[in-house]
């Protein structure tokens, strides 16, 4: 295999016609495909099915507030960000159903560890994120001794060590957003 | 009260060199026999030096020499709403009269001018919620300070991983008269225009090449629109001939740091 070519900004990397869409780091104007960042070409052939382009971000938690708790997004998908970014659950945005009655406090707790969608860019300070679905919530929590909890329900986990139940809003995790590393 | 612990010395200092016969001989004539005092010719660029990425602490940095004009630029990013920042500031030593540490009004005239150079570069709506800090630092100021600093900002921004519709170069030209001096030297730009009613003037141009489109223009001066236009477009020249300098630069840097990897 050939050295991959190394491309700058503003140069031109292709016609565009059917077979290529410009990915990540191009932009195309006037019937050419642009580079926008300097480093090394790749081309990729595409996947027939749609792919929904999700955005799940990992969370800790370290504000909470009764009507919003403020955390910190660790990583985005598999990719962990180098520096965190600052988000916002908002208390309306916690479960999709009865919506109106929830409680902070029996969702969320300061340490835990959320699976999150963004909603939107919110104002300058935060992210909007949003944990109203079956798979978005809480995934690892720690309990009032300091043991990691068990979740054994929707709503509830439990502390192995004290067997005490602490309510969260718990996740139900999607094998694609776990990465097995091996020890 | 006064300070009368301190000696206070005079507020502004000149280098004694400033009066030696060599200093205050301005050139009487721009070009001698179609030559300039450097030697060039009248539409030569003096040679380019680049290098990228040399600043480790900072997210992207670059170096540019045109001869003994030096700048250096520094790329910062942080959380906040989306827009770019620059700061241009000479180095005290940097001119032949000692600057002062704080930006002066010439200083925030020429981060104002970059700022608008690169702004129409950059792609902002990639970034809603980042900051870019563009800081600049004069070195050695022999002349086309200004487009020094666009041509390094824009290899520092390109280092740093941000993304641009096209890289920005930038290129001076000094007018007398008729002529069209490009990449001119401390001592050109400060020459006076030569005769009565002789109009002269400075243009500066900020190009991005492989699009074509014109940046940022600031010209100050009083000449005749036609050779404005000509030096307008004998600075586009200049960038495009510059622009292979900026590509392999960063090429080379980006091999080097796969390498690396």
């Amino acid at each position: 295999m050939s050295a991959p070519m190394v491309c700058v900004p503003g140069q031109r990397v292709a016609r565009k016609d059917e077979t290529i869409r410009p990915g990540p780091g191009t932009y195309k104007r006037n019937g050419f495909i642009y580079s926008s960042l300097a480093g090394s070409l790749q081309k990729q052939q595409e996947p027939d099915g749609k792919i929904k382009s999700k955005c799940y971000p990992f969370t800790m938690l370290p504000v909470l507030h009764p009507r919003f708790c403020k955390c910190a997004i660790m990583s985005v998908g598999k990719t962990p960000l180098k520096e965190s970014f600052r988000g916002m659950i908002r208390k309306e945005d916690v479960r999709a159903t009865e919506k109106d009655r929830v409680e902070m406090y029996k969702c969320f707790r300061p340490g835990d560890i959320v699976v999150a969608r963004v909603l939107s860019l919110g104002d300058a300070q935060s992210y909007v994120l949003s944990t109203a679905e079956n798979e978005l919530g809480v995934v690892i929590a720690t309990s009032e001794a300091g043991a990691t909890m068990v979740p054994i329900s929707w709503c509830k986990m439990q502390c192995p060590r004290t067997l005490m139940e602490e309510f969260r809003k718990v996740a139900k995790v999607q094998p694609e957003f776990i990465e097995y590393t091996p020890t | 009260m006064p300070d009368t612990r301190r000696i206070t010395g005079p507020e502004s200092s000149l280098s004694p060199y400033t009066f030696s016969a060599d200093f205050t001989a301005t050139p009487t004539q721009p070009l001698n026999n179609g030559v300039r005092a450097d030697g060039r010719q009248e539409k030569q660029h003096r040679p380019v030096y680049l290098q990228a990425g040399l600043i480790t602490q900072a997210r992207g940095s670059a170096y540019a020499e045109f001869n003994r004009t030096k700048v250096i630029c520094a790329v910062e990013d942080f959380q906040m709403q989306g827009q770019i920042t620059c700061e241009v500031k000479f180095a005290t030593f940097s001119c032949q009269m000692r600057r002062q540490p704080v930006q002066d009004n010439q200083e925030k005239d020429m981060s104002t001018q970059l700022l608008e150079a690169l702004e129409p570069a950059v792609c902002l709506h990639k970034f809603p919620k980042s900051q870019v800090d563009v800081y600049v630092r004069v070195l050695e100021n022999d002349g086309s300070a200004l487009s020094a600093a666009i041509t390094c900002a824009s290899v520092a921004l390109a280092d740093a991983g941000i993304e641009m519709y096209d890289l920005v170069v930038g290129c001076t030209a000094k007018l007398h008269g008729q002529t069209i001096l490009v990449d001119p030297t401390v001592s050109e730009e400060n020459a006076p225009s030569t005769g009565a009613g002789k109009p002269g003037g400075q243009v500066t141009l900020g190009l991005m090449p492989s699009l074509h489109q014109v940046s940022a223009l600031a010209f100050h001066g009083d000449v005749d629109f036609d050779v404005l236009s000509q030096a307008v477009q004998t600075c586009q020249d200049s960038c495009q001939k510059l622009y292979p300098i900026l590509q392999q630069t960063l090429v080379k840097t980006v091999t080097e740091r796969m390498k690396d990897t």
